[in-house]
C-alpha cells in the first residue's frame, strides 16, 4: 500500500519535472523575431497570434465602461491609456533591459496611446484633449514622462522632434516585485493620477482636471 | 523517509506557487481573453515607423481576445439570434479615421461600438453609437447606425483565439472575424 502510494507520488513528480523542462525548453527554442525577446504562447493561430505582451487599455473614471453597464457613471470618461504588458519572466528591469536616460515607450508593441477626452493640467500645463503618445525616460530617481504627437505609430522608434509636453515626477520602490508592467489611474485631489509600475518601481503623474469633470 | 521528503517538496512547490500569485495582487492581473488592435492598412505602425506610409490609417480594431478553451462556438457559446459582443471584456471598438460606407451607408468618422447577431448561415454585424462601454449589456437598438448581413464562411485554417483583422479588397477593406473554423467577412468601403 505504501510503496504504490510513494510510486504515485513519484510518477506525479517526474511529470510535474517533464512539465517544467518542457516549458524551459520552449523558452529557448521560440523566441519572436520583430519585438521583445520573451516566450511566444501561441503558434496555432495563423491569423493573428496572440501577443507575449498583451495589450490593455485603463481608463479614468477607473472602470468606465463597468460603472457605465451599472449605471453608475453616464457620459464620456476623462481619459484612458492603451498599452501593451510586457513581463519580466525573471529579467531585471530599470538599468538593465531599460538603460537610464534612454527613451521607453512604457509598454511594448504599439506606442502607448493616451486618450483625453476633455481638456486637463498636469504641472501647470494645459493638455488639450485628444490622443497622444505617452514614453518614458528613466533615470534611477526619476522619470521623464512625454506626450508626443506621432500617434498610430511602432512603439520601438520614437520620433522626438514630435514631442509636445515633458514632465518630470520622481520614482518610487515598491515592496514587491509587479511581473506585468502595469499603468492604471487613480482618483486623487483635484484629479486623478496615471500609476506606471513594473518591477520595483512605481511613478505617478498628477493629472489635474479643469471643471467639473471628474 | 522518502514519503516525508516528497511531502516536503509539495509544500515548497505549493509555496512558490501561492507566493508567485500573491505578489501582484494589488495590481490587475493580465486578462484571460488578452485586448488586441488591429489597423487597415494591416500593421499599419510598423509601417509608418519603417517610413513605409505617409497617408492616415483608415480604420483600427481594439476587442478581446476569448480562446475556445475546447468550447464549441456555433450553437454553444454563441446562440442562434441572440446579440455577440464580438469580444470580451470592454466593448469593442472600431474607429474609422474617415468617413467610409458599410452596406451602401455612409459611416462618418468617429468611434463605434461592433455587435453581431449570429445565425447558422449569416451573421448580421452592428455598428452602434454608444462607446466605452462593457460586453453587449448596455446595447440599445435606437443607437445603432448600421445593420450588414454577411454569409458565413468556413475557414481554412482554425483559430484558438478570436481574431479580428483588416485585408485588402478592391473596394477598400474587409473587417475579417475567424474563430474556430469560421470566417465572416464585412466589406468596407473607401474608394
Amino acid at each position: 500500500m505504501f510503496k504504490d502510494r510513494s510510486a504515485f507520488l513519484l510518477v506525479i513528480v517526474f511529470t510535474i519535472l517533464i512539465a517544467c523542462r518542457q516549458k524551459e525548453n520552449n523558452a529557448t527554442q521560440s523566441v519572436i523575431k520583430k519585438d521583445t525577446p520573451v516566450v511566444k504562447m501561441d503558434d496555432v493561430n495563423p491569423f493573428a497570434p496572440i501577443d507575449i505582451s498583451p495589450m490593455d487599455m485603463s481608463y479614468y473614471p477607473v472602470n468606465f465602461p463597468v460603472l457605465k453597464m451599472t449605471g453608475e457613471a453616464t457620459g464620456s470618461p476623462v481619459m484612458r491609456v492603451i498599452y501593451s504588458r510586457p513581463h519580466r519572466q525573471g529579467r531585471a528591469i530599470f538599468g538593465k533591459l531599460l538603460k537610464f536616460g534612454e527613451p521607453w515607450r512604457l509598454g511594448a508593441n504599439e506606442a502607448t496611446e493616451i486618450d483625453f477626452f476633455k481638456d486637463v493640467t498636469i504641472q501647470n500645463t494645459k493638455i488639450h484633449a485628444g490622443r497622444y503618445i505617452i514614453y518614458c525616460i528613466p533615470f534611477p530617481d526619476k522619470w521623464t514622462i512625454v506626450l508626443n504627437s506621432n500617434i498610430f505609430a511602432w512603439g520601438l522608434k520614437i520620433d522626438s522632434a514630435k514631442d509636445i509636453h515633458r514632465f518630470e515626477i520622481p520614482v518610487t520602490k515598491t515592496t514587491s516585485n509587479i511581473e506585468y508592467f502595469t499603468m492604471i489611474f487613480e482618483k486623487a485631489n483635484a484629479g486623478a493620477e496615471l500609476i506606471m509600475t513594473w518591477d520595483d518601481v512605481m511613478a505617478r503623474l498628477p493629472i489635474k482636471f479643469t471643471e467639473n469633470n471628474n | 523517509m522518502k514519503r516525508s521528503g516528497l511531502i516536503c517538496f509539495f509544500f515548497i512547490l505549493f509555496f512558490s506557487v501561492s507566493r508567485a500569485q500573491t505578489s501582484e495582487d494589488h495590481v490587475p492581473a493580465v486578462d484571460q481573453s488578452p485586448m488586441d488592435m488591429s489597423y487597415y492598412p494591416d500593421n499599419y505602425p510598423i509601417l509608418k515607423v519603417q517610413d513605409k506610409t505617409t497617408i492616415a490609417p483608415v480604420a483600427r480594431i481594439i476587442y478581446s481576445r476569448p480562446h475556445l478553451n475546447g468550447r464549441v462556438i456555433v450553437g454553444g457559446l454563441l446562440q442562434y439570434g441572440k446579440l455577440w459582443r464580438m469580444g470580451a471584456n470592454e466593448a469593442t471598438e472600431i474607429e474609422f479615421f474617415r468617413e467610409v460606407s458599410i452596406s451602401g451607408k455612409k459611416i462618418p468618422k468617429g468611434r463605434y461600438t461592433l455587435y453581431a447577431i449570429v445565425n447558422p448561415d449569416k451573421w448580421t454585424i452592428i455598428l452602434n453609437k454608444e462607446t466605452d462601454s462593457w460586453g453587449a449589456f448596455l446595447y440599445d437598438e435606437k443607437k445603432d447606425i448600421v445593420h450588414a448581413d454577411v454569409p458565413v464562411q468556413q475557414s481554412s485554417e482554425y483559430a484558438e483565439a478570436l481574431s479580428i483583422t483588416f485585408e485588402k479588397s478592391t473596394t477598400g477593406c474587409n473587417l475579417a472575424l475567424v474563430w474556430d473554423k469560421i470566417k465572416i467577412s464585412l466589406p468596407i468601403a473607401f474608394k
